[in-house]
């Protein structure tokens, strides 16, 4: 199976950080990806914990980095936000909400546990109507560049592993076994259908 | 020709044209993607943009369902879905394809065919449900979706993961298909359930659907519950379950359950992150469960399952049913209890609801859903067929005459437009059906509501007020059937409960190995564990072990056993403690206390076979062990072991048999016998067998110790009447069979009785003697009737027991007093025993005097009491005595006369003195003895010369002198003692002399002793003689001519004056006439002969009396 063979989408809470870096990582190396974030609204970290920066999921990227630039630029630059917005805004326009997407996938890859309960609720809300089935995995990635980086490589080597195989639905066990052991990783793992 | 198809000839030439393009092309091309892009734009056009065209290539497109790539049957998959879905009438033609492709061996083809099969199902059904004449081609369709769905169940099972996925969301909708909404849920605009399948459709019945959907149900139920499936089959077929029981509540409690059962017991085959997904998912579906309606019941359950999947009282508290919903629910209930009550009720009628069921299930099943009837939805849907329907089923409820109200109300149409007429039916139903409905509305069951207007469509042409009457009629009948439907439908939950239970098999699940690749293995393993034996000791789990291998041996096969009887008997000192373990485990299964499991795949030999096989084996082996141990080994064998089989104990006896093995083995069998009451008779008779066995030592020490064992009261009577059976055997004139045998160590069988047979059978019963001395007259009932050889066996051996018995014994006294004819001998023989070595009691003389006097006068019986009896009555059984044999006769004096028992000590007490028996011999009465036997029996007397001393001799003789008639043998006795003491002399010349006097000459005998004394005691007898008269002296010299010249010189001798006293006449009588010398002819002996006959009395004396039954 080729690299683009597989549709890949990977999912975080507000589509900015982690599931941004894994989509940029994940384009290089020629995957069908698309990303998403599943909460109500996309906030951002302010310059003060009890002022976060939130906005609606129709509001682009540039739109975003505008306004934050314009805010405090040195701030929102030395903590790479404006960094991070201005490789989103080169992947894609703005941040995509999963609830409202109606495209269909092979593998859902989450970013923590509670998006992964988001994305199971919302499938079963959605009721299947074709039985093709989707695998969604879960892999705990914290909310920060370092650990978004890493945790895109992770995302990465999971799904070239996937991405190897024949039959996916058959092999899914072990090769989610095999990526846990490799790396030491627990990842949540289920079977939603369209 | 139509206009229509005119139009659309241009388009549909040019789509057909590109179709067949595309199709040529995609057959040509070898580039897969190709194919796949023309066959979607195909599918395209002739399902979406050209559906007329769909029939003309449907052929050659699903020639393409062969095709070698896999991505290009499974776009045909998708294409015969939507076909199926737009097009129902190509249904027909595509199941065939369909269900090749469901069986495709590539996986992808195969699941994108399954989630095909799962609507065309669907379609197909709404086909059928839709069309009012079934076709045949309807009812082949029909068969092939059954044969889809067989295969689709099998599939739940196929290798691949995501094929039993996608079979079970197949079986998902299998269920939500043939199943009944719930009526109280809001319809959802694409749920298809069974209501929407006619009753009438005669291919399938909706019953037989819904069995086959609650079947289905059952299976995924199991298949949720086995062990081996796999975390991501077990979520979808979680979510298929909670999607079922959000939609159809009747599954509700079962799904809860299994769930319930899951959580509790989750397949032990998921890695760690599986099962935290797993019971992610778990927590998902319990809140979504919760969230639900019909799950208010549960809903208790469900938060305490939430709780222990560490699921926050918040979240619970959020998805907890609200308390209005609660209430209805309870309301709900509330009628359904009502409905079960009248269900009872209806069983009172059971006639009417037997005739009348069929009748309300078959209207029920035309009830249309009528929710938004109304004069113009009626209007638009009267349609011809509904018409005639509506005609046809009310002519059955047209009364034979037409009623009043009928006749008043109704107006014949006058318009002859059929737009108008159908209004005005239209509007007539609807008012009728509002009017009922309004009157109705209390009760707003839908049940009342549908039946109205049911009863309305059926009469559309009747009063309202038939109607109410019909209506009540019909609710009656509704009212039955719903208590009907209500109880089956609990009996069918029931049933479901029940095949529910069933466990999992693991050799459904499992592929089979090889046979000898896993019994080697078996064995392998089993060969490991014994190999841990020391580690196991240091690891403090002995007992586990000990555990594991007996649960190993007790179950598993042959060979494993083996492995562990040979590693128990390898080193059975310290390895006891696991035979036990297993031999235990044996019983226990062979009592049934524990089952044997599944695990045991051997045909179960006998149980009690592998028990007594396990138990023999470890006797074999204790056998060979070499050391003190042995001993203690073999009795903690066989008195803790749960079991003694047969076989055991004829290991058992082997080995007590054997003398090399010592007594151990036959204290144990004692000790069995007292500590295995229930076995106690087998061992006890092992016990006794070794009673009678060849080997003395055997014999004795088993004889030994079932003495001892006679001092238990329940064993006695067993012992006594085996001993007895043996005596029995005596009487017979051969050995019995019984007493040869390799166990009694006489492994040949003999024609005559021996010594070794003969104490065989008696050495028990004389053991017991002496505790049941009663026994002593069962062997003198035998006696009587044993070879003389047995007889002088018994003799010998009686000896022992009755000394030990000794002669205060009221039962010896008894028998020897009642002594049975034919045991003379040994009644004699055991008196004799018991005076041997003492004086006889009085008692015993006493018996035996009654004996003589009353029954058996055999003067033998007298002999061993001869010291007890009278001095009288020893005299007068003394010619008796003396008659007997020589031997006998001596025995006799020897006890009269305390020779016998010097050496004892004890000091002699006799009824008569030396003197008075010797003076008794001669004042026999000779009718009654010959003088020869007296002689004898005097000579007997003087070859005691201890006793017989000079004194007494001369005591007799002297008391002889005295008698009158004087005893014949007088002068016997004088001449013999005279011999034995010669110092006598004086003395018998005294006697003579006096002997003179009282005229000896009158006893011709004594005379003749006389005479023959007197020449014996020459010269000191001249005097004597010269002292005879002259007649007697010439006699006498006649008598003895010898005498005469050595009296003529004694005369010639003597001085004159001695000379001068001599008469004239006897010197006449001396030196006159001389005297004819006449033939001796005494009768009496030479007294030389005794001697020697004294000694070879002497020489007998100490042997054995011989048995007085022979002489």
């Amino acid at each position: 199976m080729s690299n683009c063979s597989l549709k890949v989408a990977v999912i975080c809470s507000s589509n900015m950080n982690r599931s941004m870096e894994a989509h940029a990582f994940l384009s290089k190396k020629g995957f069908n990806v698309k990303s998403y974030g599943t909460g109500d609204k996309v906030k951002l970290p302010g310059n003060a914990p009890d002022r976060p920066n939130v906005y609606d999921f129709g509001t682009t990227y540039d739109e975003i980095y505008n306004d934050l630039s314009s805010k405090d630029r040195q701030y929102y630059t030395q903590n790479g936000l404006l960094h991070m917005l201005d490789r989103n805004r080169r992947i894609k326009l703005k941040p995509e909400r999963f609830q409202t997407s109606n495209e269909k996938f092979d593998i859902l890859i989450t970013c923590e546990e509670r998006v992964y309960d988001q994305v199971i609720e919302c499938m079963e809300l959605k009721l299947s109507q074709n039985n093709e089935a989707v695998h969604l995995i879960n892999i705990d990635i914290q909310d920060n560049h370092e650990d978004a980086t890493v945790g895109s490589f992770l995302i990465c080597e999971l799904v070239q592993l996937l991405a190897k195989s024949g039959d996916l639905d058959n092999d899914i066990d072990e090769l989610l076994h095999e990526f846990e052991s490799k790396f030491d990783k627990t990842v949540l793992h289920t079977v939603l259908f369209y | 020709m139509d206009p229509r198809i005119h139009r659309r000839t241009e388009p549909e030439r040019s789509y057909s044209d590109t179709v067949v393009e595309w199709l040529n092309e995609a057959s040509i091309s070898n580039d897969d993607a190709v194919k796949v892009e023309n066959l979607s734009k195909v599918q395209e056009i002739i399902i979406n943009q050209e559906p007329l065209l769909l029939d003309n290539y449907l052929e050659e497109v699903l020639q393409f369902a062969l095709d070698r790539n896999a991505k290009v049957r499974q776009s045909i998959a998708g294409l015969i879905e939507e076909a199926a879905e737009k097009q129902p009438e190509v249904i027909p033609k595509i199941l065939n394809v369909l269900l090749r492709l469901i069986s495709d061996e590539a996986p992808i083809v195969s699941k994108r065919a399954l989630r095909a099969g799962s609507k065309i199902l669907r379609a197909t059904l709404k086909w059928i449900a839709s069309e009012s004449v079934v076709t045949t081609e309807m009812e082949n369709a029909w068969m092939l979706i059954s044969n889809l769905k067989i295969q689709v169940i099998n599939m739940i099972d196929s290798d691949n993961d995501g094929i039993r996925t996608q079979a079970l969301k197949f079986l998902e909708g299998v269920v939500l298909l043939q199943t009944y909404a719930d009526p109280d849920a809001p319809k959802k605009p694409d749920d298809f359930s069974l209501e929407e399948v006619p009753l009438t459709l005669k291919i399938t019945r909706r019953r037989k659907l819904e069995e086959e959907a609650n079947h289905v149900m059952d299976l995924m139920l199991k298949f949720f519950g086995s062990l081996h499936v796999s975390s991501v089959n077990l979520i979808t077929c979680m979510g298929s379950l909670a999607l079922i029981a959000k939609n159809r509540p009747q599954f509700m409690p079962n799904i809860v359950q299994a769930i319930q059962k899951l959580q509790s017991n989750l397949p032990p085959t998921l890695s760690d992150s599986q099962v935290t997904s797993v019971q992610k998912q778990l927590k998902i579906t319990l809140l979504g469960l919760l969230k639900h309606p019909a799950s208010i019941e549960y809903a208790q359950t469900i938060a305490k399952q939430l709780t222990s999947l560490g699921c926050k009282d918040s979240e619970i508290n959020k998805n907890y049913p609200q308390k209005e919903e609660i209430r209805k629910v309870k309301k709900r209930q509330q009628e359904k209890q009502e409905s079960l009550a009248a269900a009872k009720k209806a069983r009172i009628e059971p006639q009417i609801l037997s005739m009348e069921t069929d009748e309300a299930m078959l209207d029920e099943s035309k009830m249309p859903q009528l929710v938004e009837l109304s004069e113009n939805f009626i209007a638009e849907r009267l349609s011809v067929e509904i018409a005639t329907d509506l005609v046809m089923d009310s002519m059955a409820w047209v009364p034979d005459t037409m009623t009043k109200i009928f006749h008043n109300e109704y107006q014949p149409t006058s318009t002859t437009d059929i737009t108008r007429q159908r209004q005005v039916v239209a509007k007539l139903l609807a008012s009728q059906i509002k009017q009922a409905r309004s009157r109705k509305m209390k009760s707003d069951s839908k049940e009342d509501k549908t039946e109205l207007m049911e009863d309305l469509i059926k009469n559309p042409s009747i009063s309202v007020a038939e109607v109410k009457s019909q209506r009540k009629l019909a609710k009656d009948r509704e009212k039955e059937q719903q208590a009907k439907m209500a109880l089956e439908t609990h009996e069918k939950s029931l049933a479901k409960a029940r095949s529910r239970l069933k466990s999992l098999k693991l050799s459904e699940v499992t592929k089979p190995m090889a046979k000898e690749a896993r019994d080697k293995m078996l064995l392998m393993a089993v060969n490991r564990i014994l190999a841990t034996e020391k580690s196991v000791i240091l690891g403090g789990v002995a007992n586990v072990r000990i555990k594991i291998l007996t649960t190993l041996a007790a179950t598993f096969n042959p060979y494993v056993k083996e492995a562990i009887i040979n590693h128990i008997t390898e080193d059975i000192r310290s390895r006891i403690e696991l035979a036990f373990s297993w031999l235990y485990e044996e019983y226990a299964l062979l009592q049934g206390f524990q089952r044997r499991t599944i695990l045991c795949s051997m045909t179960p030999e006998a149980p009690h076979q592998a028990y007594n096989y396990l138990l023999i084996t470890l006797v074999t082996s204790i056998q060979n062990v070499y050391g003190k141990d042995r001993d203690s080994l073999l009795s903690r064998v066989y008195l803790e072991a749960p079991l003694i089989t047969e076989d055991a104990v004829e290991a058992l006896k082997t080995i007590s048999s054997d003398e090399t093995r010592g007594l151990a083995p036959l204290h144990l069998l004692k000790e069995l016998v007292i500590r295995r009451p229930t076995k106690q008779l087998v061992f006890l008779n092992v016990l006794l067998c070794h009673t009678g066995h060849e080997n003395s030592t055997i014999r004795e020490n088993a004889i030994k110790l079932v003495v001892e064992l006679n001092a238990y009261p329940e064993l006695a009577k067993m012992i006594g009447e085996y001993a007895v059976l043996y005596l029995g055997f005596l009487s017979n004139p051969n050995p019995p069979e019984i007493v040869f045998g390799s166990d009694r160590g006489r492994p040949n069988l003999e024609e005559t009785w021996s010594e070794s047979t003969t104490r065989a059978c008696l050495g028990l019963y004389l053991a017991l003697l002496s505790e049941h001395q009663s026994l002593i007259h069962e062997l003198s009932r035998v006696y009587s009737s044993m070879t003389a050889e047995v007889k002088r066996i018994v003799l010998r051996l009686v000896e022992g027991p009755v000394k030990n018995l000794g002669m205060a014994s009221p039962q010896l006294l008894e028998l020897v007093e009642t002594c049975p004819k034919g045991a003379e001998t040994l009644i004699t023989r055991i008196i004799h025993i018991l005076t041997e070595k003492a004086t006889p009691s009085a008692e015993l003389v006493a018996r035996v005097r009654e004996l003589y006097q009353t029954r058996v006068s055999d003067v033998r019986f007298l002999i061993p009491v001869l010291n007890g009896l009278t001095k009288k009555e020893v005299i007068s059984a003394l010619p008796k005595l003396i008659k007997l044999n020589p031997i006998v006769v001596k025995e006799v004096f020897n006890r009269l006369l305390g020779t016998h028992n010097n050496d004892s000590g004890v000091p002699h007490t006799s009824p008569v003195t030396p003197a008075e028996l010797l003076i008794a011999l001669h004042t026999i009465d000779p009718s009654k003895a010959e003088l020869k036997t007296i002689i004898k029996a005097t000579s007997l007397c003087f070859a005691e010369k201890q006793i017989f001393t000079q004194e007494i001799v001369a005591v007799v003789m002297q008391q002889l002198m005295d008698m009158n008639p004087l005893p014949t043998l007088l002068m016997r006795t004088v001449i013999q003692s005279l011999t034995l003491y010669p110092r006598l002399s004086g003395f018998v010349m005294n006697i003579l002399q006096r002997l003179i006097l009282k005229q000896v000459w009158k006893f011709p005998k004594v005379w003749e002793g006389f005479v023959k004394c007197c020449e014996r005691t020459q010269p000191q007898s001249f005097s004597v003689i010269l002292q005879l008269p002259p007649p007697q002296l010439s006699e006498a010299l006649k008598m003895s001519p010898n005498l005469k010249a050595p009296l003529i010189a004694h005369v010639d001798s003597i001085a004159e004056n001695q000379r001068a006293h001599i008469p004239q006449s006897i010197m006449d009588v001396i030196k006159g006439k001389p005297q004819i010398t006449m033939h001796d002819e005494f009768d009496i002996a030479p007294p030389g002969d005794f001697p020697n006959e004294r000694v070879e009395t002497a020489d007998t004396d100490n042997l054995e009396p011989a048995p007085p039954g022979l002489d």
